[in-house]
């Protein structure tokens, strides 16, 4: 009756946010006295799933076939009922992310299973099995109950901590019975953004906003970016004024995201605005407005204006690094 | 849902939303993408009919009627109360079998509880192939072919019909319903359907506000160094 | 002015239908997305961008509400188009170029065009393919349009009227194809109406006006010489241009009227936010008792105005349907229906521009020094919202035509002044009634207050006609007080009917600060009412009758005190915690 967890690969390599999922996981085994199992789906390096066990994996079932290496829910679904039903598991976890939300409701679906979308507490058990999760854009919380034998959860990346300690992961073989309709989906083409930090996994944002003026003065947003490691993103006005690509757009109805770090440059703080990234653990607001409401949601703030702020950010910033190699 | 400016207030002892003074709006990802761009199908001689289907409760119709109003053939209304996805997709998916659709646009999530998994529900129930995060959409023939955002990027895919796809912005763009489509909705079909009551498998037992933030802090523009250390050892994101 | 009315029987915002609202957030979400992000381009008069605009409202169905369904339009009733202009009212110039097509532009042609002229321009007009405008005043030429100089005379051939003239701040005549031009034939006493299309010979247009405010809205004058206009393009008969153009003003006021509400509500709105957004001494603004003040008086204005608008329109409604029903011809009935109202018209036109002006005025100091900057919004709300107490007539000839109409209508009998005001010099004379038992309903205080307030003005108005007889046309300032008190009166009445009517759909404690916006609003009105009385008996009479009277006015307008500032903080504190105008 293990848990179970999806790690995901990108090219072999296990991202940071899978380890999360796996320390949820073993959080949740050890409250049941059980153990984590972890599903790796495609072509992933033997060492990257061993390490799994650093994070509280006991065991990974890996699906080899190297199909799985592209998104194919319907595969993937089929791939984690199978290890599910092998388990005898009651616990079913993923990322909330691209791939963890095309595969979770499917299988919620087939085991008729509750699912809570976005997980952001370990379960309650006192009360039933209740996980806290973000609603209205981030406005609120809800606490949802599931109710059924079997449970799946989403994990909100990058919300809880990842703490490495000392073991080593069994790799087992999984078979899978999959047809054709599991692969249904033919990928055409693949667009990307080559060496970018992607906005979804970034750690780091500097985001820039009307008061930048015009998407001549982006270089500076992009130095402070490259300077720190961050992802770029941008408001509403700039992606409908097409001043940045509209992936960048984190809004209500952009994106949203959860960084570590949220630098606004020159954005207002307009609450559609924020409902893209109030879940930020810290937001820097930079503009020269001191009215700018933005400046009430945030941590830290500079009352000036971008074009001077930035370049000394970056200066600074790269004077930090310096010294601290 | 509650329209995207709402001030949200718990009431009945943090177990619900208070509703006083609230607009109620259509999800904006179903309405400004994924209607629009099944009426462009239709206004392209691509679709015959666009069908709305929505879950909920009588004092929903009004809202619904907007859909009707920019061009939608028929109103579905299945009457239930329900939140949770896993019902919802249960009685859109058992309506939707008895008409046999080939393509279910739905918006990427809702702007109330962020889901975003509905969708993939109804696919999995129908038994079809489901696209989330579409930023296009084309039909051609029996294929759907639509550009995905992808983690770094974005894929183009394409499947068979019938499937289920998730818009996003870059699907279509918003209208604004005219008169002649306003005073059309008035004659167009809203069905109410009595749907197979499905048993709850999650329920939302209470909610809680964010915590008040701290004050902010003010650096001055000069002093650059000093909010990289506060970064560093206080805010310890960097 | 002599009966009750009942509230069930008026009109209220609060019972929209589903339709209606669909069309009011038609309405909302095209200002939105096409003028409001626009406001500085249209004001800089960017070329073909209001033009475009107009299209862009037309594609929406806009222009063509009231327009009949065999020329292109919706035909849509007449609160239906109320709520639109009300909505659309908050477009600063863009408003103005849709009211003056919309109304003067295109109304002279529907409701006077013959079938030929009606199926060659109508339908264009109500799709936003031509625009419109209408050429009445003259630079010699404005409260007195009779006296304008524009002729017209038969060409050699008889097949062309020349038109001869100059007419001025013409709106929307940058950009027209149709104007509806007034000009007297030959030696006439009164005016004719021709259509004339902007290509026609001889016409031609100076340049921009320079104004204070509504800049994106085109004014230019029209110069016509000898300018050649088909016979065919005769509007109705000779010498019924003035009928046309006071006929097309009543409705053109009223419009006016629900324009400058749905401007009020747009600023009040932006007032709170920035209220409660700036802070000083620690605190949001929107904390602080004088700010408090003004945004309660911003709405109490507006909420009274607008009960007036909507309880006249469906009076208007009403009684064309009645003329309808007994047989009339429907542009017939649309006119006498509009007709019978006409004097409400003219008080809405005067009260709710003032409305408006003061909403803005406040809205500009709420702002500080914010609000003298170019850059916030209330620098062009403050220098649009002027016009409007000086075209569709000033103010104060509005007030005139008030008093004016009504006594007119006293003296052909269509109504009867001097009886009631008999009565009450009568009762003047007998011991002040204290009342018997009363029944303490929620409005038995306010609906003995604005029966006074009747009194109080049948009592002046039956003093001054018979002190001044014929002369009181000319005794302008007894005009003015005249006016202002019936004018608060009628606004009185309706709020007090308005907020009846809501309390029986939704409850008292669901309507709370409505209670409050009546009563302090009717305590103010008695005492303007009561200050415009004085004023006038201490015009035109003198001692005891003067010393009697001014009793008796006391007495007519004597209310409860109670505490008005805790009353405003309430409204106020509704207002701040919604954030924005909610009433």
């Amino acid at each position: 009756m293990s848990v179970l967890v999806l790690v995901e690969h990108t090219e072999g390599i296990i991202k940071k946010k899978n380890f999360e999922a796996v320390q949820y996981a073993s959080q949740i085994a050890k409250q049941s006295g059980t153990t984590v199992t972890a599903v790796v789906l495609g072509n992933a390096s033997a060492t990257e799933m061993e390490n799994l066990g650093e994070y509280g994996a006991q065991k990974v079932l890996h699906v080899a076939d190297p199909r799985l290496d592209e998104l194919h829910a319907r595969a993937y679904a089929k791939a984690l009922i199978t290890a599910a039903e092998k388990e005898g598991s009651k616990v079913i976890i993923t990322l909330h992310d691209i791939n963890g939300r095309a595969v979770a409701p499917r299988t919620a679906i087939k085991l008729k299973a509750g699912l809570v979308a976005g997980a952001l507490s370990y379960p309650d058990t006192t009360k039933g099995f209740v996980i806290k999760k973000a609603v209205f854009s981030g406005k609120a919380f809800a606490f949802v109950n599931v109710l059924s034998d079997i449970k799946v959860i989403t994990l909100m990346p990058n919300s809880f901590q990842v703490n490495k300690e000392d073991g080593k992961a069994t790799v087992e073989k999984l078979d899978v019975n999959f047809d054709e309709k599991d692969f249904g989906i033919k990928v055409k083409q693949v667009n990307k953004v080559s060496g970018e930090i992607s906005l979804a996994d970034a750690e780091l944002v500097v985001s820039g906003g009307r008061g930048m003026k015009g998407p001549e003065n982006w270089g500076l947003i992009e130095d402070l970016a490259k300077e720190l490691g961050a992802a770029t993103a941008c408001s509403r006005p700039v992606a409908d004024s097409h001043w940045r690509p509209h992936h960048e757009h984190v809004g209500q109805t952009g994106g949203t995201i959860r960084p570590n770090l949220y630098i606004a440059v020159g954005i207002s703080g307009a609450i559609q605005h924020l409902a893209g990234v109030n879940g930020s653990k810290t937001i820097v607001v930079i503009n020269k407005d001191p009215e700018a409401p933005f400046f009430k949601a945030a941590n830290y703030g500079v009352v000036g204006d971008a074009m001077e702020v930035l370049p000394k950010l970056t200066a600074a910033v790269k004077k930090y690094k310096a010294s601290h190699k | 849902m509650p329209d995207t400016s709402t001030k949200i207030i718990l009431k009945d002892n943090n177990t619900a939303i208070s509703s006083d003074g609230v607009t109620y709006i259509i999800n904006p990802y179903d309405e400004w993408y994924a209607l629009i761009r099944a009426l462009e199908l239709k206004e392209t001689g691509i679709a015959s009919d666009v069908h709305l289907i929505t879950v909920g409760k009588a004092d929903v119709e009004p809202i619904i009627r907007k859909g009707l109003a920019l061009g939608g053939d028929e109103a579905i209304r299945i009457d239930a109360a329900a939140n949770d996805p896993y019902e919802i997709a249960s009685y859109i998916a058992e309506y939707a079998k008895t008409v046999g659709y080939d393509l279910i646009l739905c918006g990427k999530e809702s702007i109330d509880y962020n889901n975003g998994v509905t969708g993939v529900m109804i696919a999995e129930l129908l038994d079809a192939d489901y696209i989330g995060f579409a930023s296009s959409i084309q039909i051609e023939g029996n294929t759907a072919i639509a550009n995905r955002e992808i983690e770094g990027g974005e894929e183009t895919d394409s499947c068979s019909l019938p499937v289920v796809i998730a818009c996003q912005k870059g699907v279509a763009e918003a209208r604004i319903p005219n008169m002649r489509g306003i005073m059309a909705a008035r004659t167009r079909p809203l069905k109410v359907v009595t749907p197979t009551t499905v048993a709850a498998v999650a329920a939302i037992l209470s909610y809680e506000m964010p915590p008040a933030k701290a004050g902010i802090k003010l650096v001055d523009p000069d002093s650059m160094d000093e909010l990289v250390e506060l970064l560093h050892s206080e805010a310890k994101v960097i | 002015m002599i009966r009750e009315t009942a509230a069930e029987s008026i009109f209220i915002p609060e019972e929209w239908n589903e339709e209606q609202l669909m069309i009011a957030e038609t309405c909302t979400n095209f200002l939105a997305q096409h003028i409001t992000p626009n406001l500085n381009r249209i004001d800089e008069q960017e070329e073909g961008l209001m033009a475009h605009l107009m299209e862009e409202a037309g594609n929406l169905g806009l222009l063509g509400i009231s327009v009949p369904e065999e020329y292109g339009g919706f035909g849509k009733d007449f609160k239906t188009s109320m709520l639109v202009t009300e909505k659309l009212g908050a477009g600063h110039s863009f408003s103005v170029a849709f009211s003056a097509h919309t109304g003067i532009g295109t109304l002279p042609i529907l409701y006077y065009g013959n079938d030929e002229q009606k199926q060659k321009y109508i339908p264009k007009l109500a799709s936003g393919e031509w625009k419109g405008a209408y050429c009445l005043t003259e630079p010699g030429a404005g409260s007195d349009a009779n006296s304008g100089k524009a002729r017209a005379r038969l060409s050699e051939d008889g097949k062309h009227y020349l038109i001869n003239g100059q007419k001025m701040w013409i709106t929307n005549a940058g950009f027209a194809d149709v104007f509806t031009v007034f000009a007297k034939i030959d030696n006439d006493d009164n005016l004719s109406a021709f259509i004339v299309e902007k290509d026609f010979e001889g016409l031609s247009l100076n340049t921009e006006e320079h104004k204070m405010g509504i800049k994106g809205s085109s004014t230019r004058q029209v110069f016509f010489n000898d300018c050649k206009v088909p016979v065919e393009n005769l509007l109705s008969e000779r010498q019924n241009g003035f009928k046309i153009a006071v006929n097309i003003l009543n409705l053109g006021r009223i419009k006016l009227g629900g324009g400058t509400v749905g401007a009020s509500k747009d600023v009040i709105s932006l007032a709170i936010k920035y209220a409660n957004e700036r802070e000083q001494f620690g605190r949001p603004i929107s904390k602080y008792g004088a700010i408090r003040y003004k945004l309660a008086q911003q709405a109490i204005r507006t909420y009274a105005s607008e009960a007036a608008i909507y309880r006249a329109s469906q009076n208007m409604e009403e009684a064309t349907d009645t003329l309808v029903e007994s047989g009339m011809d429907e542009i017939k009935a649309k006119l006498k229906g509009t007709e019978q109202y006409a004097i409400e018209a003219a008080i809405i036109k005067v009260h709710a521009s003032e409305t408006l002006d003061y909403v803005v005025d406040e809205g500009v100091q709420i702002y500080g020094g914010m609000g003298f900057s170019a850059e916030a919004p209330m620098d062009r709300a403050y220098r649009d919202s002027r016009i409007n107490r000086i075209f569709e007539g000033t103010n104060e000839i509005n007030r005139m035509l008030t008093v004016d109409m009504m006594l007119k209508r006293a003296m052909k009998g269509e109504l009867d002044l001097m009886g009631p005001a008999q009565k009450v010099a009568g009762e003047l004379m007998s011991i002040p009634d204290f009342g018997g038992a009363e029944e303490d309903g929620l409005f038995t205080k306010e609906k003995k207050y604005i029966a006074g307030f009747k009194k109080a003005i049948l009592m002046v108005a039956g003093a001054a006609v018979q002190k001044l007889m014929t002369q009181l046309g000319k005794e302008q300032e007894v005009l003015m007080n005249l006016a202002d008190m019936l004018i608060e009166l009628y606004v009185s009445e309706s709020l007090q009917l308005r907020v009846e009517k809501l309390v029986g759909i939704k409850g008292e404690d669901a309507c709370k600060e409505q209670l409050d916006i009546m009563r302090v609003y009717i305590y103010e009105a008695a005492e303007r009412i009561l200050k415009s009385g004085k004023e006038a008996l201490n015009s035109f009479a003198e001692g005891d009758e003067l010393r009697m009277m001014l009793m008796g006015l006391r007495r007519f307008t004597k209310t409860e005190d109670f505490n008005t500032t805790q009353a405003r903080r309430n409204i106020a504190s509704k207002l701040i915690a919604e954030n924005k105008y909610c009433f």
